[in-house]
C-alpha cells in the first residue's frame, strides 16, 4: 500500500524542524526535506509566546515543502517538556474457555481492559505501550496467544502529559495552517530513529539531549521499561554559563559550541579563551578550565538525576548495550565520556539509522526526533486512518 | 546504645588531616568516642580505621581510592557521589564536631559540601579546621582561604586554626615534629572539649551550652592550657594566654563571650577554681559573658588543663535573657528575639548577606518559567551555583 508522504513537526525548545519523509515498500524510511528554523518562544519544551513560535513553524515548513516538493497540510507533531510522565497498569482476566487456551479476543480484551489507565482529568495519554503478557505465573510473554493457562495477565506503560500544554502547541501548529493528525512523546520518537533492535534486546537507555528538555527511554528485553522527561537540557547549560561568566545568551552558547566540554580533565586547564569586545561589553578573557566546570557541573546533575530514576524505576541492572546519546547537546564535547562515567556502561553517540537521506546533514543526531516521528507516522498509519487525530494507539508496536 | 552515643554528638573528620586529628582525638579520649572518618585516599584511611575509627571512601568509584591530588573539585564531587553513605552514619546524631585540615583536595572540596548537608539536615556543626603551615606554599594557603567562606556559610561554629600559630618557636623543629606536635595540640584541645561535654563533673558544661554558644557566637578563637603540681591554677592561665592560637592572650582580650573549660583530678581545690576565673577576668573585657565548665577525671591527679573558646563576634543581645532587659545593641529584628532560635533549626540564624553574590535568584533566561524542581531544588539555578563551586577566574 503506497503511503503518502508523512510530514512531521519538532517544536523544539532551540529550533523548529519540520522533517517529511516518504516510505518505500519494504518499510524504510526516506527524508526528502528537512526545513529548520531557530525557534523563539518556547522554554523547556513549551509555548510561552504563540505568535514568535506560529512564525518559526511557518518558515520551517515553507523550507522543507520547497526541498521535499509537496505542500504539507497535515502534520504529526512531537511533544515534550517535564509535564510528560508516565505510569504503569495492570489488567488481568480469566480465560473461560473449556480448554483454557488464550485467543486473539483474549487478548485484545486484556489489552483494552490495560490501556483503560486513571489519569487526572487535566491529562491525555500520549501513549499506551504493551509490555509484556503474564500467563498464570509465568511473566514476560511477549505473545500469549494460542498458550494454555487459566489467568491472563498485561502491563502497559501509559505516558500521559497535560491536556493545555499539548494543545498549545496543537494550537500553534493550527495557527500555521497546519492540521495535527496526531502528537507523539519525542523519547519516543528518537528511540525509533535511533535504537537498533540488538540494542533493545540487550538493554539499553536512550538519552536525547535537546534543547529545553532531556527525554530518557529504557528498553530491555524489548521493552520499555522506563520513560520520562526532564525539564532542563542545552539551554540550562548556555543559561549557566552565561550566568557564571556574565555574558549574553548568545555568546554563551557560541562559547559553549566552541569550547565547551563535558569533562573538567588536563585539556581544559591553563588555557584560556578570549572573548572579543561588543556593544556594551568589554573584550575579556575567560578560563577554559572554568567553563567546563560549569559544564561539568550541569552535565553530571542532569546525568545523575536520570540515573536515579532510572534505578527507581529498576531499569539500571539490565543495561547490557549501554548508553545512548542523542539530540543536539550529544555533539557537547566529552559528553559520552561523562556519561560513561555517571552509569558505568558504555556511552555512544546515537544517530538515526533507521531512516534514510539524512547522510549529508550536519549533526544527524539533533534530527532524530523529527526523523523518528516520520518513522512513527509510518508505523501508525494504518491505526490512525479513522480514530480521532489527537489520542492515538499504538497496538503493540513496542512490545515485540 | 553507650552513654556517649546518646549525647547526639559525632566528630568527623575530612580528609587525610581531618581523620590523622579525628583518630587521634579518638586515642587521647579512650573509648566511646563516636567518631567517623571520610577520606578519598584508600590508604590514609586504612590508617585511621586501624585506629578504631569508623571510616567511609569518599568517591570510590570516581577516584578508585587514590585520593584527589589535591584537586579540590575532585574532593567535592567525590563528597556528592557518596553522601548518601555518609548520612547513614548520622543516626541519633544532633552536633556534629568536624575536624578537616583545608588547602587540600579533600579537606578542601568535601568539607564545604558535607558541612553544606549536615545544615541542611539540621544538624549544628562546629568546624575545626586548620588553615596550613606557611612553608606549604601560598598555592595551599590561597586554596584554604577560598574553601574559608564556603565552609562558614554553612557551619554553626567555625574554629580556624592556623596551624603556624601552635608553635611559640617552630624553628629548630624537625617538620614531621612539627606537623605531629600541631596535630596533638589541636587533637587535645578538641578532646578537652570532648570531655567537657560527655563526662560533666560539678559544674557541667553541656552540649546544649555549647549549642547555645556557638549559634551565637559565630567564629570562635581555640586556646587551651595545662599546668601539674603545685600553683597548677596561675600556670595554666598563664599557658592558656601565652598560647598562640590565642593571639597571646590578645583574643582572650577581645572576647565578647567565652566558654571555658577546667578538667582536673578530684583533688581540685575551690580555691583554684577561683583562681582560674580570676586570672581569666582580670584579662579579659568586664562586660565578658563567662561560661565555664569543670570534668574531674582520675587520671588528671595533680594536673590541671584549660581549654577555652573565645567568641569575638558574640553579641549579648542575642541571647534571650538579655534582650528582655531590654538591650540597646540588638542586632536582630524583635521577632527573632521573641522567637529565640531553637538548637537545632537554624535557618532562621540571620548572616547579613551571602558569601556567594548570586543566591538563588540566579535563574537567567529561566526567569518567568515554570521552575523546575527535583527534590526541593530548583534546577533551573546553575548547578555550580547551588553546589557553590567556586570557578577559576
Amino acid at each position: 500500500m503506497a503511503i503518502p508522504p508523512i510530514a512531521a513537526l519538532e517544536i523544539g525548545s532551540s529550533r523548529t524542524v519540520m522533517c517529511v519523509g516518504e516510505a518505500d515498500d519494504s518499510g524504510r524510511v526516506k527524508i526528502t526535506g528537512v526545513g529548520t528554523y531557530p525557534t523563539l518562544g518556547v522554554r523547556k519544551g513549551q509555548v510561552v509566546e504563540l505568535p514568535q513560535v506560529k512564525a518559526g513553524v511557518e518558515a520551517a515548513a515553507r523550507q522543507a515543502e520547497k526541498l521535499a516538493d509537496v505542500s504539507i497540510w497535515q502534520v504529526l507533531l512531537a511533544a515534550s517538556g517535564g509535564h510528560i510522565q508516565s505510569v504503569a497498569n495492570e489488567a488481568s482476566q480469566l480465560i473461560r474457555s473449556s480448554d483454557h487456551v488464550v485467543t486473539r479476543e483474549d487478548v485484545e480484551e486484556v489489552t483494552e481492559n490495560a490501556k483503560d489507565v486513571q489519569i487526572e482529568a487535566d491529562r491525555q495519554v500520549l501513549h499506551t505501550i504493551t509490555q509484556t503478557f503474564t500467563v498464570d505465573d509465568q511473566p514476560g510473554i511477549a505473545k500469549p496467544e494460542g498458550m494454555r493457562c487459566k489467568r491472563l495477565a498485561l502491563n502497559i506503560m501509559a505516558v500521559h502529559g497535560l491536556k493545555n500544554r499539548i494543545d498549545n502547541l496543537v494550537g500553534v501548529a493550527k495557527g500555521a495552517q497546519l492540521e495535527v493528525t496526531d502528537v507523539a512523546f519525542s523519547g519516543i520518537c528518537a528511540a525509533l530513529a535511533v535504537l537498533t533492535p540488538e540494542q533493545k534486546s540487550n538493554g539499553v537507555v536512550l538519552i536525547d539531549l535537546g534543547g529545553g528538555t532531556t527525554n530518557y527511554i529504557a528498553y530491555c528485553n524489548n521493552v520499555i521499561t522506563a520513560v520520562g522527561c526532564l525539564a532542563v537540557g542545552g539551554d540550562h547549560v548556555t543559561n549557566d554559563i552565561a550566568l557564571a561568566f556574565n555574558i549574553p545568551q548568545t555568546r554563551a552558547e557560541e562559547l559553549k559550541r566552541s569550547e565547551g566540554s563535558a569533562m573538567v580533565d588536563a585539556e581544559s586547564g591553563g588555557r584560556r579563551v578570549p572573548l572579543p569586545a561588543d556593544i556594551g561589553f568589554e573584550e575579556r578573557v575567560i578560563s577554559c578550565r572554568a567553563l567546563h566546570t560549569v559544564i561539568n557541573a550541569r552535565m553530571h546533575e542532569t546525568f545523575g538525576v536520570i540515573r536515579t530514576k532510572l534505578d527507581e524505576a529498576g531499569a539500571l541492572p539490565h543495561l547490557g548495550s549501554g548508553v545512548v546519546l542523542t539530540g543536539g547537546g550529544a555533539y557537547l564535547r566529552k559528553v559520552t565520556d561523562l556519561a560513561q562515567r555517571v552509569f558505568g556502561v558504555p556511552c555512544r553517540l546515537g544517530l538515526p539509522v533507521n531512516v534514510d537521506g539524512l547522510d549529508g546533514v550536519e549533526q544527524p543526531a539533533a534530527l532524530a526526533t523529527a526523523a523518528g516521528l516520520v518513522l512513527y507516522g509510518r508505523i501508525t498509519y494504518e491505526d490512525r486512518g479513522l480514530f480521532s487525530p489527537v489520542k492515538n494507539i499504538l497496538k503493540g508496536l513496542f512490545g515485540r | 546504645m553507650k552513654q556517649e552515643d546518646q549525647s547526639g554528638l559525632l566528630l568527623l573528620g575530612v580528609g587525610g588531616g581531618g581523620c590523622r586529628l579525628a583518630a587521634a582525638v579518638k586515642a587521647a579520649y579512650g573509648g566511646g568516642l563516636r567518631a567517623l572518618g571520610v577520606d578519598t585516599d584508600a590508604l590514609s584511611n586504612r590508617g585511621a580505621a586501624a585506629g578504631g575509627m569508623t571510616c567511609l571512601l569518599l568517591g570510590g568509584s570516581r577516584l578508585a581510592g587514590h585520593g584527589t591530588g589535591g584537586d579540590a573539585i575532585q574532593g567535592r564531587l567525590a563528597a556528592q557521589d557518596d553522601m548518601e553513605n555518609l548520612t547513614a552514619h548520622l543516626e541519633g546524631v544532633r552536633t556534629v564536631v568536624v575536624t578537616a585540615c583545608l588547602g587540600g583536595g579533600t579537606g578542601g572540596g568535601a568539607t564545604p559540601e558535607i558541612v553544606k548537608r549536615l545544615h541542611d539536615m539540621g544538624l549544628a556543626t562546629v568546624c575545626f579546621v586548620t588553615r596550613p603551615f606557611g612553608f606549604e606554599g601560598d598555592a595551599r594557603l590561597k586554596a584554604a582561604e577560598r574553601v574559608l567562606p564556603m565552609v562558614e556559610e554553612n557551619a554553626d561554629s567555625m574554629v580556624v586554626v592556623p596551624l603556624d600559630d601552635l608553635f611559640g618557636d617552630a624553628g629548630g623543629e624537625l617538620l614531621t615534629d612539627a606537623i605531629e606536635k600541631a596535630e596533638g595540640l589541636l587533637a587535645g584541645g578538641v578532646t578537652l572539649l570532648w570531655r567537657l561535654l560527655t563526662k560533666p563533673g560539678f559544674i557541667r558544661l553541656d552540649p546544649e551550652r555549647l549549642h547555645a554558644m556557638v549559634m551565637k557566637g559565630g567564629n570562635a578563637r581555640f586556646g587551651f592550657g595545662a599546668a601539674a603540681g603545685a600553683g597548677r591554677a596561675g600556670q595554666a592561665v598563664a599557658a592558656l594566654r601565652a598560647g598562640r592560637v590565642l593571639r597571646s592572650g590578645d583574643a582572650l582580650a577581645k572576647a565578647n563571650a567565652l566558654m571555658l573549660g577546667i578538667l582536673a583530678g578530684p583533688d581540685l581545690r575551690l580555691a583554684e577554681v577561683g583562681e582560674v576565673m580570676q586570672a581569666v577576668r582580670d584579662v579579659c573585657k568586664r562586660d565578658c559573658h563567662v561560661e565555664m565548665g569543670t570534668v574531674l577525671d582520675p587520671q588528671f591527679e595533680g594536673r590541671l588543663e584549660l581549654v577555652a573558646l573565645a567568641f569575638e563576634s558574640w553579641t549579648a543581645a542575642l541571647l534571650p535573657a538579655e534582650a528582655a532587659k531590654g538591650g540597646t545593641s540588638s542586632a536582630e529584628p524583635p521577632v527573632a528575639e521573641a522567637f529565640p532560635i531553637q538548637p537545632g533549626s537554624r535557618k532562621g540564624r540571620g548572616k547579613s548577606g551571602s558569601k556567594l553574590s548570586f543566591g538563588a535568584t540566579g535563574r537567567g533566561k529561566f526567569q518567568n518559567v515554570e521552575p523546575t524542581i527535583y527534590k526541593g531544588e530548583d534546577l533551573d539555578v546553575p548547578t555550580f551555583m547551588r553546589r557553590g563551586i567556586t570557578l577559576e577566574r
